[in-house]
């Protein structure tokens, strides 16, 4: 993974959501030992203060936990966790921002709706 | 542990004043960025920190002593930049005598990166061009492990791949040898993320001193119709201000929104964006709110 070093997102929330990525992808299980600041700092060219903030972020919603001198694992619920959280923050967000861009482009419900329901076919169709 | 404190430091060179109670400390293994406009007093604050000159009203401490005259700083510091004097001899020569001078000296470090970026050991000091003085210098600095390294411009000169090479030597070497390193330069947006914090000079008086991180939420832009973005920012200190056409505006402040805030503003039709940490610096370091354009207008 590159690093959008241009965008909005801070560094260490990308870190955060590249192993929140690689929990979901099956990459990292439960009970698995994530890749350490020093690791991180080295992968993506960051000062390892700026990796360990990722990793507290992740301390605090439960999704790695720190054994003392051996370094952090991947907690049982972290999936559920992650989802959980994608599901209040990430996709809440863009729903509003959905409905917002509709609202601008005076697109009702029902049309909303309809595109939505379309992509959701469209999207079926490539997984097949 | 504190490695360099600076309590209202002050330094003058005839008339001029260079610092101007500057006050800051910095701490054990951390990279520290110096940034600053052109004679802000960076190259002054280093210069005292290594010992090379001393300040004219001073509480200056690098590990707890006074650094002018003092024979542990000396022994414990290196200030990299493009005055470095070189003894006489040619450049495998100069590697040998560094290593007898620094205690942690890694020579086989040293070799190795004077193989990869082409060096004729044969070669004098002074002969080399300005980019690849620097590179040669950045060998040093980076060989020598000193527990506090200093560089002053490092990549004066370089070009684009070896600046790269540069930085990415310095965070390998740090990660391995977690050192305390000041890092002065005009291009905070090519090394921030090898930061963990900024220190901002404006006038030889400390400006700004705090984590990179934070600083890239310091500083918030809104774009949009003109009397909307001033209500939105009225309560707020502006940093820059620029109008766009007839009605439009452009304006960065203080980034003190909450989450909620700032959807609303959203919602209401303007367009906000970040700030980075090199945009920030040039705000605060200008002496105007409009930039270049006053000048004309």
């Amino acid at each position: 993974m590159f690093l959008n070093t241009e965008g909005t997102k801070p560094i260490y929330v990308q870190i955060a959501e590249w192993i929140e990525t690689e929990i979901l992808n099956g990459n990292f299980k439960k009970d698995d030992k994530v890749n350490s600041q020093y690791q991180l700092a080295e992968m993506f060219n960051i000062n390892p203060a700026t990796a360990g903030k990722g990793l507290m972020i992740l301390m605090d919603e439960n999704v790695i936990y720190k054994k003392r001198g051996l370094g952090m694992f991947v907690s049982i619920d972290a999936k559920k966790n992650i989802i959980n959280k994608r599901k209040e923050q990430t996709l809440k967000r863009l729903v509003q921002e959905l409905v917002l861009e509709a609202k601008y482009l005076d697109v009702d419900e029902k049309e909303l709706l309809e595109m939505i329901r379309q992509a959701n076919l469209e999207g079926k169709g490539e997984e097949k | 542990m504190t490695v360099v404190h600076f309590q209202d430091v002050s330094k003058k060179f005839g008339r001029t004043k260079a610092l101007n109670n500057a006050t800051f400390s910095i701490e054990e293994n951390k990279i520290t960025g110096l940034i600053g406009r052109n004679g802000a007093g960076k190259t002054t604050i280093l210069n005292i920190i290594s010992g090379f000159i001393q300040a004219t009203s001073e509480e200056v401490k690098v590990f707890s002593e006074k650094p002018f005259n003092s024979l542990l700083v000396s022994a414990n510091s290196i200030l990299v930049d493009d005055k470095m004097s070189m003894p006489s001899l040619n450049l495998k020569g100069i590697l040998i005598e560094a290593g007898r001078f620094y205690e942690k000296w890694d020579a086989s470090l040293a070799q190795r990166l004077f193989e990869y970026f082409s060096f004729d050991e044969n070669q004098s000091h002074d002969t080399l061009s300005k980019g690849k003085k620097s590179t040669f210098n950045m060998i040093i600095g980076l060989a020598s492990r000193c527990p506090l390294t200093v560089f002053d411009e490092p990549t004066t000169g370089m070009d684009e791949a070896v600046r790269n090479d540069f930085y990415r030597a310095l965070l390998k070497d740090y990660l391995a040898h977690p050192r305390t390193i000041l890092l002065s330069s005009h291009h905070l947006n090519e090394m921030e993320d090898l930061l963990e914090e900024v220190l901002l000079i404006k006038d030889g008086e400390t400006h700004l001193h705090m984590p990179i991180e934070d600083l890239k939420n310091y500083a918030i832009a809104f774009k949009g119709k003109a009397e909307l973005v001033k209500e939105s920012t009225k309560d707020q200190s502006i940093l820059y201000q620029k109008t766009h056409g007839p009605d439009q505006m452009y304006i960065v402040s203080k980034n003190t929104y909450s989450e909620e805030t700032l959807q609303r503003i959203k919602r209401s039709g303007m367009e906000i964006s970040n700030v980075t940490p090199s945009e920030v610096c040039v705000y605060l370091t200008s002496s105007s709110k409009g930039g270049i354009d006053d000048v004309f207008s």
